[in-house]
């Protein structure tokens, strides 16, 4: 469904990323790990049109994504999580979520989304008012979240969704991981958790100074010498 | 002697309802764009002289060419948009501010200098049939156009609160007021949010220039004196509420009206920056504003 084929990412005159392909097939979850600095938040903020790409091609459903803004890469289908709080501390959980469905396609179907997405997290449902300032971390990560699919993504990428959570949530934060993609939604993610990740995804690739170093079916890489020696230390 | 105070309390008020209309615009491009336009006076000068020429061209009242001087100054401001603020907004916050700063002072310079030599230097006031018509309750006297002023700024703040609260536009420009990257992943279309807030706030501008046209003067030079004035307005105020920000216009007002009274004219100025001073000292989110914000 995603199709990134040799992509280039320079800040300046600061590359990188150096020429990356991946792919996410539908109803897949695809992990990208790697060490900080290897460029994975860079390749995501790319793909979304928030910085400006030097070289490659990037296709969602056989459609070029590269050169659109980044409402309309939202209208495409493709949402973004951006790392840690991504959520409107001054607005309440009910205004997050109606953001959310903020691009016409999302709008037209917006209640029924959201009791989807009630479904999904609970706590949510009940307490409409409440302003995302005064959540959890993991309260806000899950808002997050929910804001993100009241776009009605067919890809959600995540920018280390377990970043700063406690244990028990980042456990919840997968499970939750795994049901959207029950749901028929395809998910992209960069994580630190590696052993988890690698035992999620049914593909991930290894990112280092922005150039893949290795990649395979999550099962594979986890018993991979160097991806063991590397970010399981085991 | 408390006559006096009454009415100068009373004339304080008024002209801070101006102070504060002025400053919502000037608050609505800042808190939104997180540009700093200096040249929001030199907008309220032009709104002005179109509601002036309008009058003494066309003979229209300047209340009824409201509506018109504000879609008039809006589209002017889709121009500076496109032509200057809109490559400020590329870049990050620090250098956001301060380039927006220096492009717009540049823009007070020609705008000013535009107005004199189009308009000449001299101060122009709206005198309608009803200009010195006054409501008087016992001694105290209120010139209705002062008072039409206020009422315009009141009207223009909870409609402006009611769009930010209220509708699906509002929540987009708080969410891109918020963080920009975090609104456009929201499927914002940030560039419209900017163009949109910048035009109302060139138009809010206007308005007040048509209001300060009718209750008190224009000259192609009131506008950085005016832009100082909402300046402290959205500083005592912060960058929360639009209601907050017309209570820091009449309090704004008030203080400089009572200090003219008690120190003598030449400490209002003074009065007014002291109080600046005081706030950013102690509460830099400003009485109204929260600290994200």
């Amino acid at each position: 469904m995603l199709a990134v084929d040799g992509l280039e990412v320079a800040y300046g005159d600061l590359q990188v990323v150096w020429g990356i392909s991946f792919e996410v097939p539908e109803d897949s979850i695809v992990a990208i790990l790697g060490p900080n600095g290897a460029g994975k938040t860079t390749t995501l903020l790319a793909l979304m049109g928030l910085l400006p790409v030097t070289g490659g091609t990037v296709t969602f459903g056989g459609d070029p994504l590269l050169g659109l803004q980044t409402h309309k890469v939202v209208e495409r289908g493709v949402v973004m999580v951006p790392e840690e709080r991504a959520t409107f501390a001054s607005l309440t959980v009910e205004e997050n979520l109606e953001l959310g469905a903020f691009t016409r396609r999302a709008r037209s179907a917006v209640d029924e989304t959201k009791s989807e997405v009630y479904e999904i997290f609970p706590f949510l449902a009940e307490r409409p008012t409440q302003r995302a300032a005064t959540l959890s971390g993991g309260e806000r990560q899950m808002l997050a979240i929910g804001k993100a699919l009241m776009a009605r993504p067919r890809l959600l990428i995540l920018d280390e969704p377990s970043l700063g959570l406690a244990p028990i949530v980042v456990e919840n934060t997968f499970r939750v991981i795994s049901t959207i993609r029950e749901k028929g939604v395809a998910v992209l993610m960069v994580e630190q958790h590696v052993e988890k990740t690698l035992d999620l995804a049914d593909h991930a690739y290894i990112l280092e100074m922005g150039r893949i170093v290795a990649d395979g079916p999550g099962s594979r890489l986890a018993t991979d010498s160097r991806v063991r020696d590397a970010y399981l230390g085991l | 002697m408390s006559r006096l105070i009454l009415q100068s309390a009373v004339s304080g008020l008024l002209v801070g309802g101006m102070y504060g209309l002025v400053a919502l615009g000037l608050a609505l491009a800042f808190g939104v764009l997180k540009v700093l336009n200096v040249a929001h006076g030199e907008l309220l000068m032009l709104g002005g002289y179109a509601a002036f020429f309008a009058f003494t061209l066309w003979g229209l009242d300047p209340i009824v060419s409201i509506p018109l001087v504000f879609v008039g100054l809006s589209l002017f401001g889709v121009i500076l948009y496109f032509t200057l603020f809109r490559h400020v907004t590329r870049l990050a916050l620090g250098p956001r501010i301060k380039n927006s700063l220096l492009l717009s002072f540049g823009l007070v310079l020609v705008l000013q200098a535009l107005a004199v030599r189009l308009f000449t230097g001299d101060e122009r006031t709206i005198s309608t049939a009803y200009s010195s018509d006054a409501i008087t309750i016992g001694w105290l006297r209120v010139p209705v156009v002062r008072l039409a002023g206020l009422a315009v700024a009141v009207v223009a703040a909870l409609l402006l609160e009611w769009v930010l609260t209220r509708t699906r536009f509002g929540l987009a420009l708080r969410a891109t007021s918020e963080d920009w990257t975090r609104a456009a992943l929201t499927g914002v279309n940030v560039g419209w949010v900017y163009l949109t807030a910048f035009a109302i706030s060139a138009g809010l501008a206007a308005v007040a220039g048509s209001l300060i046209g009718l209750g008190y003067s224009v000259s192609p030079s009131i506008g950085l004196g005016w832009t100082l004035k909402a300046l402290i307005v959205v500083v005592l105020a912060g960058l929360g509420s639009m209601r907050g920000i017309i209570v820091a216009g009449l309090f704004l007002g008030l203080t400089e009206s009572l200090a003219g009274v008690w120190l003598g004219g030449e400490y209002r100025e003074i009065a007014a920056l002291v109080l600046f001073l005081v706030v950013l000292s102690i509460r830099p989110e400003g009485f109204f504003g929260s600290a994200h914000a």
